[in-house]
C-alpha cells in the first residue's frame, strides 16, 4: 500500500501535466501537417533544433524569451526546408523528414562542439529558464490550486491550445481549407484554393509549435540542452497523430497517456526498478493503448483477410459439400 | 428570342489534334440545350472553353449578347455560368452546407457562421426542389444526392446558366428522372441548362434543342421535336447504324458447352446459382438476360474458373471443366470477355500489344523456349489493331490511355483471335459508344459464323435481341425461361426478368430460397 501511495498522489498529476506538455505541443504542431495531408516525420528534428537554438539564444542574450523566439525561428527554418522539398519539389515525405531529422541531430552535436568545445550537455553559461507562473488565486484552492499552478508558461500554452485548435478546425476558413486540402485536394483545387499555399502554411505553423515544444524542453521542462534531448518524442507524436488523424481532442488523450506513463516511470525509478525498463515504459504503454484504440477498426480487416484466405483455399472443387437440396421446391 | 450563351466558331487545338473546329452554338435563355456526340467528339472540350477552363484558339464567346473572355472558371462563375463536372468534388467529412459554401464561407467575426450557411442551403434546396439535409455529412450520402449538392454549389454561386457534363452517367433511372424534373424547374424559373450526353433516350426526353458534334465539328443544331432517335444516331456516327436483329443462317452445330445442374455461392456465401442447366452449340449465340445480381456474374465466373461451383458439371465437348483453374480452362478452349474489363480484362499500365499477348505468352508461336517472340507479337498486334479497329497511337501505348470502347476492343481482339471454341462474353458494350458497339456486334456475329459457341451475358435487352439465337432469362439464380431470340419482345423479356414465368405465373424469391 505504501508503495502505491508513494506512486499515486497529486504530485503525480502535476508530473503528468509536466511531461505531457512537450509532446502535446509538438503533436498539436503535427496536426497541421497531418490534416493537410502531409506525413511529417520531421517533427523530431524540428523539436531538437528548437531546443538547441532556444538555449543558444538565451545564453547569447540573457533572455529566455528571446531564446524561445530563436528556437521557434530555427524550427521554422527546418519546417520551411521540409515544405520546399516536399511541396515544391515533390520529394518523398518520409525520406525528407528522416534526412532533416538526421541533419538536426548532427548539426546540434557539431555546433555544441564548435561553440562550447564539449559533447553531451550544456548548462550554466548564464542559461536561465522560462519563469514559473504562479497563479495568484491558486493558494486558496487547495490541492486543485497546487495542480494548476506553478508551471512554466509553455505548459499553459500547450493545454490552452487544445480548445483553440478545435475552434480553429471547425470555425475558421484556414482550418477548414487545411482539412479540405488533406482530405480531398481536387475539391480544393476546383474551388480555387491553392493546395501548395495551404501546405506551406501548415508546415510553417507546425514548425512554430515544434519550435515551442523544443524551447519548452530546454527552457521549461529542464534548463539545459542535451544531445538528442527530444528522445523520440517527435516520433511518438507521429504515432499519436496517425491514430488520432490530427483531431485535437484525441491528440490530447494520446499525449496525456504518454505523459502519465512517463511520470509514473520516473516515480518507479525511485523504487529501484532498472532504468532501461523504465525508460521504455511510456513508449510501450502509449503504443499498446494506441493499438487498443484502433482495435475497433480491426475485426473487419481480420474478417476480410480470413474470407479471402478461405476463398483462396476453397478454389479446389468441393464435391463433398453438396447443396442443401432438401430446401428446394 | 434572347440568347443566354452564344459561341461563335470556336476552335480549340491540342498540339496537332483539333478538338473543336469552328463550332458555333446558340443557346436560348430558358431552354434545355443538349450537346450530344460520341466519346471524343469534343463535347467536354467545348464546355470547358465556355467555363474558362480552356482558352479557345479562335472564336468568340457572348454571354447575354456581350462578347466576353473567361481567363479562368472564377470569371465564368462571376458571369453567371456554373458547371457540374462528371466527377464530383465533394469533401466527405464535411456537411452538405459546408460543401455548398466551401470557398465562399459566410464569416461573422472571423469565424464561419455555420447556422447561416445551413439556413441558406435549406433555402436554395427548397427554392429549386433539390432535397437535401444541410447538416448531414456528405460521406454518408448516395451519388444522386451528391449530384444535388454539386448543383446547389453552382446555384449558391449565383449561376443562371448551368452546364452539366454527362449528368446521368452515375445515376439510377429513378435518380435521372428526378434530375430531369429539377432541370425543368430551373428552366421554368428562367434559367438555362446545357447538358452533355451520349444517351439518346434522355436527350429526346428532356431537351428542347440538340446540337450534335462529330469529330470536333458541329453537325447540326435542331429542335428536339423535329428529330427522331435514329436521326440522332446517324448524325452522331455519320452513317446509318442499325440495331435491328442481325440476319443469320440457322444453328446447325453440335452442342459444345454443356452446363448441368450448376450451383454456386456468391461472396456472402448465399446460393447465387441454383441448378442452372443449358447447352450452347457450335455457331450459336445463347443470350443470358436478367436484372443485374440474379446470378449472371457468378455464372460467368464459374464457367471461367474464377469461382468454385458447389455442385454440378460443366463440360466442353464432353471434357469436364469443373474445378480446373482459369488457366486450364482457357487452355481447354474457353475465351472470356469479362464484365469488368478494367479489373479482369486488361492490365491498364501495360501496352496494347502486351495486353493482346496475355494468357498465351507461354505458347508457340507467341514464344519459343520461354522467350517471347517480339517480332511475331509486333506483327500480330498490328494485324489485330487493324482488324478490330482499335484506335491507339501505337501498339506500345499503355491501355489506360485508350477510351472505354477501345479498351474493350483490345479484350475482344485477344479473346476472339485465339483458338477458343467457347466464348463467354459478359457485357461487351457497357460504357461503349454507338459506333464501337456496332463494330463489336459485327465481330460477335462473325465469331458465330466461324462456328464458335457463344454465351452472351448482357443487361441490355436490345443487344440480346439483336444477337442471340436463344435467350435464357435468369431470376434468383435459376433459368426462368428459354426463348427464341428472333420471336421475343422486350416486354415479354422484361416480365420474365421480374420473375414472371413463361406461363404468366409470378415466381416469388422466397419460393426458391
Amino acid at each position: 500500500m505504501e508503495i502505491l501511495e508513494r506512486l499515486f498522489n497529486v504530485t503525480l498529476i502535476v508530473a503528468t501535466l509536466r511531461t505531457t506538455a512537450p509532446i502535446l505541443l509538438v503533436a498539436l504542431g503535427g496536426s497541421f501537417t497531418t490534416r493537410a495531408g502531409i506525413f511529417n516525420i520531421g517533427l523530431e528534428g524540428q523539436m531538437l533544433l528548437g531546443a538547441f537554438f532556444a538555449v543558444i539564444g538565451t545564453i547569447a542574450t540573457g533572455s529566455p524569451w528571446i531564446g524561445m523566439l530563436c528556437g521557434v525561428l530555427a524550427a521554422l527554418a527546418l519546417a520551411f526546408t521540409f515544405a520546399l522539398l516536399v511541396v515544391t519539389f515533390r520529394a518523398n515525405e518520409v525520406v525528407v523528414g528522416l534526412a532533416l531529422n538526421i541533419l538536426a541531430g548532427g548539426m546540434t552535436v557539431s555546433l555544441l562542439k564548435a561553440i562550447f568545445g564539449t559533447r553531451g550537455s550544456i548548462f550554466g553559461h548564464g542559461l536561465v529558464g522560462l519563469p514559473v507562473v504562479r497563479l495568484p488565486f491558486a493558494k486558496e484552492m487547495g490541492w486543485f490550486g497546487q495542480m494548476i499552478s506553478g508551471y512554466t508558461p509553455l505548459v499553459y500554452v500547450a493545454f490552452i491550445a487544445v480548445p483553440l485548435f478545435i475552434l480553429f478546425y471547425k470555425r475558421t476558413k484556414l482550418g477548414l481549407y487545411i482539412r479540405v486540402v488533406g482530405e480531398k485536394p481536387e475539391a480544393a483545387e476546383a474551388l480555387g484554393i491553392s493546395i501548395a499555399k495551404i501546405r506551406y502554411t501548415s508546415s510553417l505553423l507546425c514548425g512554430v509549435f515544434a519550435g515551442l515544444a523544443g524551447a519548452h524542453l530546454s527552457l521549461g521542462y529542464t534548463t539545459m540542452f542535451t544531445e538528442n534531448m527530444s528522445s523520440g518524442r517527435g516520433f511518438m507524436a507521429v504515432a499519436i497523430l496517425i491514430f488520432s488523424a490530427g483531431d485535437p481532442l484525441r491528440i490530447l488523450a494520446g499525449c496525456l497517456l504518454f505523459g502519465f506513463s512517463d511520470a509514473l516511470a520516473l516515480r518507479m525509478q525511485t523504487l529501484g526498478v532498472s532504468s532501461y525498463v523504465i525508460l521504455a515504459i511510456p513508449y510501450l504503454v502509449a503504443l499498446a493503448a494506441l493499438f487498443a484504440l484502433s482495435y475497433r477498426a480491426r475485426p473487419r480487416i481480420i474478417q476480410e483477410t480470413l474470407a479471402s484466405m478461405g476463398r483462396a483455399l476453397s478454389v479446389k472443387p468441393n464435391t463433398a459439400s453438396q447443396p442443401n437440396t432438401a430446401s428446394q421446391p | 428570342m434572347t440568347l443566354a450563351v452564344e459561341l461563335r466558331s470556336i476552335t480549340k487545338r491540342f498540339g496537332s489534334f483539333v478538338a473543336n473546329e469552328a463550332v458555333s452554338l446558340a443557346v436560348r435563355r430558358g431552354s434545355i440545350h443538349a450537346i450530344i456526340g460520341e466519346n471524343g467528339a469534343g463535347k467536354t472540350t467545348l464546355m470547358n472553353v465556355l467555363f474558362g477552363l480552356l482558352q479557345p484558339d479562335e472564336g468568340e464567346i457572348l454571354i447575354d449578347g456581350q462578347p466576353t473572355q473567361f481567363a479562368n472558371p472564377a470569371a465564368a462563375i462571376a458571369a453567371g455560368i456554373g458547371m457540374v463536372h462528371q466527377h464530383f468534388k465533394l469533401v466527405p467529412s464535411l456537411t452538405v452546407a459546408e460543401n455548398v459554401f466551401l470557398g465562399m464561407e459566410i464569416v461573422k467575426g472571423g469565424l464561419i457562421d455555420h447556422a447561416a450557411q445551413i439556413e441558406r442551403t435549406a433555402e436554395l434546396s427548397r427554392r429549386f426542389g433539390l432535397k437535401v439535409d444541410p447538416t448531414e455529412r456528405v460521406g454518408l450520402l448516395s451519388v444522386g444526392i451528391e449530384q444535388r449538392i454539386e448543383i446547389l454549389k453552382v446555384l449558391a454561386r449565383g449561376a443562371r446558366t448551368i452546364i452539366l457534363d454527362e449528368p446521368t452517367a452515375v445515376l439510377t433511372p429513378q435518380e435521372s428522372r428526378d434530375l430531369f424534373e429539377t432541370l425543368r424547374g430551373f428552366v421554368a424559373q428562367g434559367m438555362t441548362v446545357l447538358f452533355i450526353s451520349h444517351h439518346l433516350e434522355e436527350v429526346m426526353e428532356v431537351s428542347d434543342t440538340v446540337t450534335v458534334l462529330r469529330h470536333g465539328r458541329e453537325v447540326a443544331t435542331k429542335p428536339t421535336s423535329e428529330l427522331t432517335k435514329s436521326d440522332l444516331v446517324q448524325m452522331m456516327v455519320g452513317r446509318l447504324v442499325s440495331f435491328d436483329r442481325r440476319p443469320r443462317p440457322p444453328v446447325a452445330g453440335a452442342p459444345v458447352l454443356a452446363v448441368d445442374d450448376l450451383w454456386a455461392r456468391d461472396d456472402r456465401g448465399l446460393h447465387a446459382l441454383r441448378g442452372v442447366s443449358f447447352d450452347v452449340r457450335a455457331g450459336e449465340i445463347v443470350g443470358i438476360a436478367g436484372v443485374a445480381g440474379n446470378g449472371q456474374t457468378e455464372l460467368a465466373e464459374v464457367l471461367s474458373g474464377l469461382r468454385p461451383a458447389t455442385h454440378g458439371a460443366v463440360s466442353l465437348s464432353g471434357r469436364p471443366l469443373a474445378g480446373l483453374s482459369p488457366r486450364a480452362i482457357r487452355a481447354a478452349g474457353v475465351g472470356h470477355v469479362p464484365g469488368d474489363r478494367l479489373v479482369r480484362g486488361v492490365d491498364r499500365n501495360a501496352s496494347v500489344s502486351l495486353n493482346l499477348l496475355m494468357g498465351r505468352q507461354d505458347r508457340a508461336p507467341w514464344s519459343r523456349h520461354g522467350v517471347i517472340d517480339r517480332s511475331y507479337l509486333a506483327a500480330q498486334s498490328k494485324k489485330l489493331i487493324e482488324r478490330f479497329d482499335i484506335r491507339t497511337r501505337s501498339a506500345e501505348t499503355p491501355v489506360k490511355s485508350l477510351s472505354g470502347g477501345n479498351i474493350q476492343k483490345v479484350v475482344l481482339a485477344r479473346e476472339f483471335s485465339g483458338d477458343a471454341r467457347v466464348l463467354l462474353v459478359d457485357q461487351p458494350t457497357r460504357g461503349v459508344d454507338i459506333g464501337a458497339t456496332e463494330q463489336i456486334h459485327s465481330e460477335i456475329m462473325r465469331q458465330r459464323g466461324e462456328g464458335k459457341a457463344i454465351l452472351l451475358i448482357s443487361v441490355q435487352l436490345d443487344e440480346l435481341i439483336a444477337l442471340a439465337d436463344r435467350i435464357l432469362v435468369m431470376f434468383a439464380g435459376r433459368i426462368m425461361g428459354d426463348v427464341d431470340g428472333g420471336a421475343v419482345s422486350e416486354e415479354r423479356l422484361g416480365l420474365m426478368m421480374a420473375g414472371v414465368d413463361a406461363d404468366g405465373h409470378a415466381v416469388k424469391r422466397e419460393a426458391v430460397a
